[in-house]
């Protein structure tokens, strides 16, 4: 089954933002740790989380009079309208707590699964580039497959296997798996781990030999024109905002798994719109063809992440949900992937300066882990439907299963069990 | 290559001072900033430095050094602005909900139950770190003790004058083979700061960066040293930022010292490796548990790596430590991924990564480490598991990014429990609940063939006694401290 991600943005109602806000803390203090499990429900949602934008601080100290918004972004299986439907129908009490605060939902004494379903549905805006850390995958699906590892698990554990070959051992879980009622879905529904595609890699690299006259003349005239009038980012991290942070802090690194939004407002003109819409192109056709085994780009952490483009292409959000705490993930970020996130981010204002587009910038480690917190905003309310696995753990399950259906030649075996 | 300023930094940082069996850790409040500014004006010059001495006889028998903490900067009058320039989590110290958190310090271990550090205890301005040796003994600890505590009279007996009100003390001793209580011997692997003149293996050479402030780190940037905001004090004693803002540097050949004691239960340590691994009729199978314990550890109670040395401890004593677990032991047959050495210096071997990849990560995320031992001197093993009384680790470390350094070691490497493509395997010295979630498993996987094998329900074994975050400052800018 397909994962999708939509996000919803819908303003609220001026005078009534702290009563939203309030609405969002209280919601909190009923969820586990920071983690809602409104959704757990419903079976379809990977992530989920509700974020107010637009009230109180401007990173960037911009003088523009903006009013509050409310953003919605869920990470589901299937299609979107169905996804709509079910979160109307069966999580109305939620929805209706909070867009109740907003413009436009209908009165709560009318209100119904279909026009709940309609405001959504009005609201949507339109993804940049989306990443799935497992694609393929279900809600449905991660459950049961670390339902069956568990059972491995325990299976092997419950003896020694001393002397014994891998492929018997493999024959041995097969049949202990096979016997259970439980997993009577395997022989079913047969998966398979999402491939690299090298057809679309050469033809990619082709286009982009075709391309790279032009990609070198943009290269130039952003150096040359824009990035030398960039104004740039020099915070280090001990000169930000200690309530800002603390706010932050307050819901990370109760588990294994964290959120990460951020809001950043994009340069003028028309070369910098350019450039990020190649990039974020770019992204798409390299998660696409490459990125199918659980890393972005060498990162090996991230579940689900994307931008989205907003306002007339003027600002920037990026979502993430990921594993390990905040220090890791921009770490990793820098070390595997930098040239990609300064690609990206150079073209949007108060970025630590950049050369030749993908060069500096998030290389510039002290300010760009400034940077960073700095434009982060405060995720009010964050669902995840399985903080206990983190994406290595899910996509070796299906490893799992998918060696475990198959028949092993020895060394095949022993490959496989050192999964486990 | 930049030499670092040697005589300028406090020695403790590239030093051990292994030498010096016996120390005493002072930890003290500034009653009168004035004296103590005096007291300042004239011990910078006592402080020993990191200057390099080849005839070992002109060794000072005693050495001295100094670190502050927030409170304590405050307390000598540094301007608000000023302190306001340093790291967050310096000035926030070791307790606040989030850093319980990220460094896991609930139950016995949580913060109300502290003897030191915490909101609640007294608090602390600065540490004093006293070391002594007789030299004319050898490894003599009794004797290294009368240095050190004769030293240590001398300079308490002017406390008061100068202004210093003494809260307590923690004596730390070294085993000249450097043995921890659990048995183990530690330290073997230190990073080694690039341009101070010390020699060692290549994958050990770290930035100095990492381990001071105003040289470049491992990303190429400057660390996030604090700057004078607002002028105080005689400015000319410090460079200018090395980072180009035009301000003067506090932090300059100084760094971040982290300090923590943890007691150890050696008894419930190796009680539960012999329980693990005893014989069919029930009595303790020796060899097997200084296996098994070697696993969790990853080296051997002599030190040796079990990566190189995955049958049985070669002994006595051993520094062996040019290897990487990617070219001896990538599945984790010998060195299991959960053990605490692999996770807290994978080496070549970050996740799935490269080597050279893996180490220039592994590079970001060293620290030094000084620790001492408290309580008696006691050597656990599978037939040695009950000392007299309470005995454990003044840990001590040295980083110029606590946040990604000993914080990001201590969470993401080994609270954790996702390490490699681990499930529920958090750090089986450091890393263990000891509550767990309803329904949440703390195990140790041994990769082992033809399946690796799930050692289960881990105890935990450390319990935090007390912890600050320090201000380690150059010996210059200890002279610019008393003139504000």
């Amino acid at each position: 089954m397909q994962q999708n991600s939509t996000t919803i943005l819908v303003p609220v109602i001026p005078d009534k933002i702290q009563g939203l806000i309030d609405q969002l803390v209280e919601i909190k203090r009923n969820s586990q740790e920071g983690i809602s499990k409104e959704f757990d429900s419903l079976s379809i949602i990977h992530y989920a989380r509700w974020v107010v934008i637009d009230h109180g601080k401007s990173w960037i100290n911009d003088e523009k009079k903006r009013n509050p918004k409310l953003l919605f972004v869920i990470d589901y299986d299937g299609e979107e309208g169905e996804m709509l439907h079910k979160v109307s129908e069966n999580s109305s009490t939620i929805l209706d707590l909070v867009y109740v605060f907003c413009e436009g939902y209908p009165p709560l004494n009318t209100v119904n699964t279909d026009s709940r379903k309609s405001f959504l549905e009005n609201h949507v805006i339109k993804d940049a580039a989306v990443y799935i850390g497992a694609p393929g995958r279900s809600v449905l699906q991660i459950r049961k497959e670390r339902k069956l590892r568990d059972f491995i698990r325990k299976f092997v554990d419950s003896r020694t296997w001393e002397d014994v070959s891998p492929d018997t051992v493999h024959k041995k879980i097969k049949e202990q798996v096979l016997a259970n009622p439980d997993f009577s879905y395997l022989k079913e529904e047969r998966v398979s781990m999402p491939q690299i595609n090298y057809f679309g890699v050469v033809l990619l690299g082709i286009c982009l030999l075709a391309l790279l006259p032009f990609i070198i003349i943009l290269v130039l005239i952003v150096h040359f024109f824009y990035e030398r009038k960039d104004e740039n980012f020099t915070k280090k991290r001990s000169q930000l905002d200690n309530d800002f942070l603390t706010e932050l802090e307050v819901y990370e690194d109760f588990k294994n798994q964290n959120q990460f939004t951020q809001l950043v407002d994009m340069k003028e003109g028309n070369v910098r719109l350019l450039a990020i819409k190649f990039m974020f192109l770019l992204s798409n056709f390299l998660i696409k063809f490459i990125f199918t085994q659980g890393k972005l780009m060498g990162i090996p952490t991230i579940h689900f992440a994307k931008w989205v483009m907003f306002e007339k292409n003027s600002r920037v959000l990026f979502f993430s949900n990921f594993d390990g705490s905040w220090q890791q993930y921009l770490g990793d970020f820098i070390d595997n992937s930098g040239w990609g996130l300064t690609g990206i981010f150079s073209n949007t204002k108060v970025f630590p300066k950049t050369n030749f587009l993908i060069t500096g910038g998030a290389y510039k480690e002290e300010y760009f882990l400034a940077w960073s917190r700095n434009s982060e905003l405060v995720t009010n309310f964050w669902y995840t439907a399985y903080p206990d696995l983190s994406i290595k753990n899910v996509n070796n399950n299906t490893k799992i299963r998918v060696q475990l259906m198959k028949t092993l030649s020895e060394r095949q075996a022993a490959k496989f069990l050192k999964l486990l | 290559m930049t030499m670092l300023e040697l005589e300028n930094i406090q020695g403790y940082l590239i030093r051990g001072y292994a030498h010096m069996l016996y120390s005493r850790f002072v930890y003290l409040q500034i009653s009168d900033a004035k004296a103590a500014k005096k007291w300042l004006s004239k011990s910078w010059k006592e402080m020993t430095s990191a200057r390099h001495i080849h005839d070992k006889s002109k060794i000072a028998p005693t050495h001295l050094n100094i670190a502050f903490t927030h409170d304590g900067l405050a307390a000598l009058g540094l301007d608000e602005e000023n302190l306001a320039a340093f790291s967050r989590e310096f000035r926030q110290g070791m307790v606040s909900p989030h850093r319980t958190r990220l460094l896991g310090d609930f139950d016995s271990s949580s913060p109300e139950k502290w003897n030191w550090g915490a909101p609640q205890n007294e608090s602390i301005h600065l540490c004093l770190m006293v070391f002594g040796n007789d030299k004319s003994a050898s490894d003599d600890l009794g004797k290294d003790k009368i240095v050190c505590l004769d030293y240590y009279n001398k300079l308490a007996s002017e406390f008061e004058a100068n202004g210093l009100k003494e809260i307590f003390f923690i004596d730390g001793q070294t085993q000249p083979d450097n043995k921890e209580h659990f048995g183990f011997r530690d330290g073997v692997s230190q990073p080694i700061i690039e341009g101070s003149g010390r020699v060692g293996d290549k994958d050990d050479v770290i930035k100095a960066g990492e381990f001071l402030f105003g040289y470049k780190n491992e990303f190429g940037v400057y660390p996030d040293t604090p700057l004078i905001v607002k002028e105080q004090g005689d400015l000319n004693l410090l460079t200018p930022d090395a980072g180009g803002s035009g301000q003067k540097d506090i932090g300059k050949d100084g760094t971040f010292m982290v300090m923590r004691q943890l007691d150890q239960d050696v008894n419930k340590f190796w009680g539960y490796l012999n329980e693990k691994t005893k014989n069919p009729d029930g009595s303790i199978n020796v060899s097997e548990s200084l296996k098994l314990g070697a696993k969790f550890m990853g080296r051997w109670q002599s030190g040796a790596p079990i990566t190189l040395f995955p049958d049985s401890d070669p002994g006595p004593y051993s520094d062996v430590n040019d290897f990487g677990y990617a070219k001896f032991d990538k599945d984790g047959l010998k060195c299991p991924f959960g053990s605490h050495l692999r996770r807290t210096n994978p080496r070549d071997n970050v996740d799935d990564h490269g080597k050279k990849e893996s180490l220039k990560l592994s590079k970001q995320h060293r620290i030094i480490r000084r620790a001492r031992l408290y309580g008696e001197i006691y050597e656990g093993s599978p037939t040695n598991t009950t000392p007299n009384g309470e005995v454990g680790l003044l840990f001590i470390c040295f980083n110029a990014d606590i946040s990604r350094q000993f914080e990001f070691l201590q969470y993401t490497w080994a609270n954790l429990p996702k390490n490699k493509e681990l499930y529920n395997d958090p750090d089986p010295i450091i890393g263990v609940k000891e509550n767990p979630d309803p329904g949440e498993e703390q195990n140790f996987t041994v990769q082992d063939e033809p399946v690796s094998r799930t050692i289960k329900d881990l105890p935990r074994v450390i319990t935090v006694k007390g912890g600050a975050y320090f201000f380690f400052p150059s010996i210059n800018v200890l002279r610019y401290l008393s003139t504000i």
